[in-house]
């Protein structure tokens, strides 16, 4: 008997692997201002509040592989209460990779769609 | 579950601890950040709640120690090592000159002068070992002589390890591999024997000492030639010493000729450096090969 839970966890993981580092990249596009990870999750929350796809910690380690890639840079600052924030901003190269990233994602979709309908 | 964020990351930390120091790290900052964001802005809403109680709804959204771990590890997994070397200058000049801000040009620098003093110590003890533990194979004493002495390679195969990660920048075992508990003194030196990192290891250790001669003895003569050539101009200009003195008399460069001898100076100096770090990366993936169990 196939564990069914452990497939769709399964799959919503390799889903969200791709999707996650496209809608972090996009979310920090859009931004005017460096925004930190709390900040980017509270904006993830507030656009779809009825869908939680991904645990919000998962989104720390997308950030810092997007930066090690050299799509994001950070900077950490200290803040007034608590713990430094570390600070994310969209590179030269990183917009770059989202305008190409989004034509892969629109041709995606048109290639699942168009087989899901059959 | 958790009566503060301080527990919550015992228990992260806990989860990773096989992981990458540094990962683990990174993965207990960005938990410190977000989860006293989210602490804040719970105790904003309803003051009297208590950390405990806050915590409960903000690890439900965050993802408990155990799925925060694995996703910083898929993340890891995922992420070749090749792409998180630093950045590279994309211009010409920016990739002939970046290579004095490079860090590994030092690590390999200093690896090549260190192999030098390592090299012998290896070699001796290699070969003394070998010879010491082979002649004493014909008495029943030469088996426990032969696996300390096999033993001592692996422990220092590993330190050696440590020594190229630290310098050249390749990932090499943090932990020596020992063999499993429970098995008796002939088992275990089948084990080392039939293991062929032993053997390449020793071989390491004895072709360490005509590698490091040859590192030690390339380098310093460049490194001697280039400095020589930048500042013998200065010793003309400054102090009137003759580039070249012989019986028949002293020679004087003109001027244009010494600052070619500046930039010769320099230029070799640069290409030692280039030979240095691409020897350092070579001598990375070398020892990887030869230490490390597949």
């Amino acid at each position: 008997m196939v564990d069914l839970s452990l497939a769709v966890r399964k799959f919503q993981k390799e889903m969200n692997a791709g999707t996650s580092a496209l809608v972090l990249l996009s979310v920090l596009g859009r931004s005017r201002e460096p925004l930190y990870g709390y900040q980017i999750a509270k904006l993830l929350e507030e656009s779809s509040p009825e869908v939680p796809i991904m645990k919000q910690g998962a989104l720390y380690p997308v950030l810092r592989s997007l930066e090690e890639n050299g799509l994001l840079e950070s900077a950490v600052e200290p803040s007034v209460s608590g713990p430094p924030r570390r600070y994310y901003k969209i590179t030269e190269d990183g917009r770059a990779a989202l305008v190409e990233w989004l034509e892969i994602w629109k041709q995606t979709k048109k290639f699942v769609d168009a087989n899901l309908k059959g | 579950m958790f009566n503060s964020i301080e527990e919550y990351l015992e228990a992260l930390k806990m989860e990773m601890k096989s992981a990458d120091p540094a990962l683990i790290q990174d993965a207990a900052a960005d938990a410190r950040e977000h989860l006293s964001l989210a602490l804040e802005a719970a105790r904003e809403k309803t003051p009297n709640v208590s950390e405990a109680d806050a915590l409960k709804s903000i690890v439900e959204e965050y993802g408990t120690p155990e799925e925060t771990a694995s996703a910083y590890r898929e993340i890891e997994r995922r992420t070749s090592p090749s792409l998180k070397q630093a950045k590279k200058s994309d211009s010409f000049w920016g990739r002939v000159f970046g290579v004095y801000v490079d860090p590994r040009t030092w690590g390999s620098l200093l690896f090549m002068f260190i192999a030098f003093v390592t090299g012998i110590i290896y070699f001796t003890w290699a070969v003394m070992g070998l010879s010491i533990s082979l002649s004493f194979m014909i008495l029943i004493i030469g088996i426990p002589l032969a696996i300390l002495f096999l033993l001592s390679v692996q422990g220092l195969a590993l330190l050696e390890g440590r020594l190229v990660e630290a310098l050249l920048g390749v990932r090499m075992p943090r932990r020596p591999l020992f063999a499993q508990p429970g098995l008796n003194w002939l088992d275990r030196l089948k084990a080392l024997v039939t293991d062929k990192h032993t053997w390449l290891s020793l071989l390491y250790m004895a072709l360490q000492m005509p590698l490091g001669v040859v590192y030690f003895s390339v380098n310093v003569t460049l490194i001697a030639l280039a400095l020589g050539f930048m500042a013998a101009p200065f010793a003309q200009v400054l102090w009137h010493f003759p580039i070249v003195s012989t019986f028949e008399g002293r020679i004087f460069l003109p001027y244009w000729a010494l600052f070619l001898m500046e930039i010769g100076g320099f230029l070799i100096l640069t290409l030692t450096m280039h030979l240095a770090r691409a020897v350092g990366w070579l001598h990375g993936r070398y020892a990887k090969w030869m230490l490390v169990a597949d």
